[in-house]
């Protein structure tokens, strides 16, 4: 039981766990995968196909660890957040801060390997499963594939490290945590630490330095089909990429505080709003994998839709047009498949941090409970927030992703085609949509039941 | 029954048992008592008494667990959740221990949240009173901040004004001035006292600081989920030694 003092519940610890599964699971698969194409590709002298999904794989579990990383920070900083009674009570009682910043650190680390390991498990039969599919339906030769890789200890240890300074900076707030605020059981508020101007201006100066790039990507892609234009698209993408996430906690709550007032001015909707925003640096990273997963989603949907309606505009053979088009969308489904673990770990994320903050705030409930808020009005502002942080999540990230996406398609193919065309991938927006409706379901309802379950004397009473 | 106008808050045999089965503690045993319209009274007892048991009756906030809660001739022991909490809104003002505004809303957004929340527009009178409320507790120039902008103090006096504003048939306070400095507590006390003076608002408090009972018309005395005492207005030290009375008793 030890470490448990402090951070041990399976709700708060589940999260960490499922992060680290969803992680290994995906490495795992890549890796195989690779593999597979590495072995198959060196028997058909086409080696160099394997290479690139090996690149281009490293690249897709990096974004998945940086995604896991914001949520496993937030995760253990909310659950720190609601606990700093606790901790400056053991404070109190002669723990120095550095030791139980270790303590939760080292757990988290421990939780979340086994989740990876237990992910890895699980992604490396799932390519075994697929590799057999993929023989008996005669796509692959039936060669002698490796049945694990030594590339699979990399993402373990890749989870560890991830974890190590995700709990370094999550359990920050344990500074706060005075042992004074014990003796007095007094909560502590929210630190709202300003965001330095430099890091403002920085990353101000970094999303202009991405424009001008995507700019100048587009007119290249128009003046000539050098295969330089979509490099610099790509620059220039991931260069804006980093200046948002570099200035997210200016851009992302003030997205969503805009975004709140769409939701009416009632009592519930006014107090959804505020605390959707009350702590910018958690609304920013329960978000930001939420964004970061759109973003990318809707960029490859919407350069290849791109692509597509450039292909319909161009006079070429049926048959030309036929091949081009299954390329395109069997590059479509791979990219999007490969994207969505990304997105499901910033989901499990989003869906904790809404879980934990509502029950931080069981005696504001009960409070408001007392002044006369309904079951229902309690209800509809747990939804209402959700619905303000993944609706503004999700928005931003479509219309970054459309700009992206379509800019990278115009540096491709600019000089074939005439204008600039905006790639609209219904489909998948479409499910983009309605995956956001269901993350708002899945992230409100239990905590929205649990919030009108505990009875307003019972709250009031909680500390 | 020494008054003539109907009770606002009427208790007859009110009994409150938590626990399971097997452990059962009584909060509250059978209490008959009526607290009348525009009186200050004062709730006393030592801690586990059921004080704050009563109170979370007396406001539709716990069910009894057998007898009958009256608030305003309406029987809060038949009413549902969702009428206990509409009666809630028009019906009963808080006071609380430890201030309980809504820390993500304003202090006049706080004052006007039991407006809001009937889903009617304040009525230009209820505008007026509220600024008039602002204005005699000092607040004016503290609207626009947020609770953790404000002292303890003021915090209370928010709250204060939120529990009058909407004026309602009673307001509850539960240890309004438990985390009060004197000075400020005073100040509080004074405003309650005030505010049934010049309003004929009616208040019962939750207290086990025999200054702040001091300035209420009535004393209750509440002991193992009884009521043990019913005084006039009392000196202080009057009531520290009913107090102290209800410990020997005990021992």
């Amino acid at each position: 039981m030890r470490g448990s003092l402090v951070l041990g519940s399976n709700r708060q610890l589940g999260t960490i766990a499922v992060v680290g599964g969803i992680c290994g699971a995906y490495a795992a698969l890549l890796i195989m995968v690779s593999a597979i194409f590495a072995t198959a590709g060196s028997a058909s002298g086409t080696g160099g196909l394997g290479a690139i999904f090996a690149v281009v794989s490293s690249v897709f579990i990096g974004v998945a660890l940086y995604v896991s990383a914001v949520v496993i920070v937030n995760c253990v900083d909310t659950v720190l957040a609601g606990m700093l009674p606790r901790i400056a009570l053991l404070r109190l009682l002669g723990s120095s801060a550095s030791t139980l910043r270790a303590a939760v650190t080292r757990r988290a680390v421990a939780v979340a390997v086994g989740g990876g390991v237990g992910g890895l498990l699980v992604g490396t039969v799932a390519a075994w499963i697929l590799r057999l599919v993929l023989i008996h339906d005669g796509v692959l030769k039936p060669l002698h594939y490796p049945v694990a890789s030594g590339w699979l200890l990399v993402p373990v240890a890749a989870v560890a490290a991830t974890t190590w300074v995700a709990g370094g900076i999550g359990t920050r707030g344990v500074l706060r945590a005075t042992p004074a605020a014990g003796m007095l059981g007094a909560a502590v508020g929210v630190v709202a630490t300003a965001v330095r101007p430099l890091r403002a201006g920085l990353s101000l100066v970094v999303i202009g330095l991405g424009a001008a790039l995507l700019g100048l990507s587009a007119w290249l892609g128009e003046a000539g089909g050098t295969p330089l234009g979509f490099l610099v698209a790509f620059l220039g993408a991931v260069t804006t990429g980093s200046g948002l996430l570099l200035g997210a906690r200016l851009v992302i709550p003030a997205v969503v505080s805009g975004m709140g007032r769409l939701l009416g001015d009632g009592p519930s909707a006014r107090i959804a709003r505020r605390n959707a925003v009350t702590n910018p640096l958690r609304t920013t990273r329960s978000t930001m994998g939420l964004v970061i997963g759109v973003t990318l989603v809707t960029t490859f949907a919407t350069g290849t839709d791109a692509l597509r309606r450039s292909v319909h505009s161009w006079v070429t053979s049926a048959s030309q047009q036929r091949d081009t088009l299954s390329i395109l969308s069997t590059v479509t489904v791979v990219l999007v498949v490969v994207i969505l673990f990304s997105a499901a770990i910033a989901a499990v994320g989003f869906v904790s941090t809404m879980s934990l903050t509502v029950i931080e705030r069981t005696r504001e409930i009960g409070v408001l409970r007392a002044l006369g808020f309904t079951t229902g009005q309690v209800r509809r502002m747990v939804v209402l927030e959700a619905a303000a942080l993944a609706c503004s999540a999700i928005t931003f990230g479509i219309l970054l992703g459309l700009v992206f996406g379509s800019i990278g398609a115009q540096s491709l193919i600019g000089v074939h085609t005439h204008g600039f065309v905006w790639g609209r991938p219904w489909i998948v927006l479409g499910a983009i949509v309605a995956a956001a409706l269901a993350l708002v379901f899945v992230s409100s309802v239990a905590p929205a039941r649990r919030a009108v379950s505990v009875s307003p004397a019972e709250a009031l009473r909680s500390l | 029954m020494t008054t003539t106008s109907a009770p606002v808050l009427s208790f007859r045999g009110a009994t409150k048992t938590y626990g399971t089965l097997t452990t059962t503690v009584t909060a509250l045993d059978g209490v008959t008592v009526d607290i009348p319209a525009g009186q200050f009274t004062a709730i006393m007892g030592p801690s586990g008494s059921g004080k704050s048991t009563l109170m979370n009756l007396a406001a539709g906030l716990d069910d009894p667990t057998s007898g009958e809660v009256w608030l305003d001739e309406h029987p809060l022991h038949l009413l549902g959740d969702e009428a206990r909490t509409m009666l809630r809104r028009t019906h009963v003002g808080f006071v609380f221990q430890a201030f309980n505004l809504v820390p993500t809303l304003t202090a006049y957004e706080n004052v006007l949240l039991p407006f809001d929340l009937t889903g009617r527009k304040p009525t230009a009178e209820g505008l007026a009173w509220v600024d008039r409320l602002f204005c005699e507790l000092g607040l004016d120039e503290r609207r626009d901040h947020r609770p953790a902008e404000l002292s303890g103090g003021q915090q209370q006096r928010v709250a204060i004004a939120r529990a009058l504003g909407s004026r309602p048939r009673i307001v509850i306070a539960d240890e309004p001035t438990g985390n009060l400095d004197t000075r400020s507590s005073r100040e509080v006390l004074g405003l309650l006292r005030s505010a049934v003076d010049t309003y004929d608002q009616t208040i019962a408090m939750v207290s086990h600081d025999p200054v702040a009972a001091s300035h209420a018309d009535r004393v209750l005395l509440i002991a193992d989920g009884r009521i043990v005492g019913d005084h006039g207005r009392c000196t202080p030290e009057e009531i520290a030694s009913l107090l102290i009375g209800l410990e020997v008793d005990a021992a």
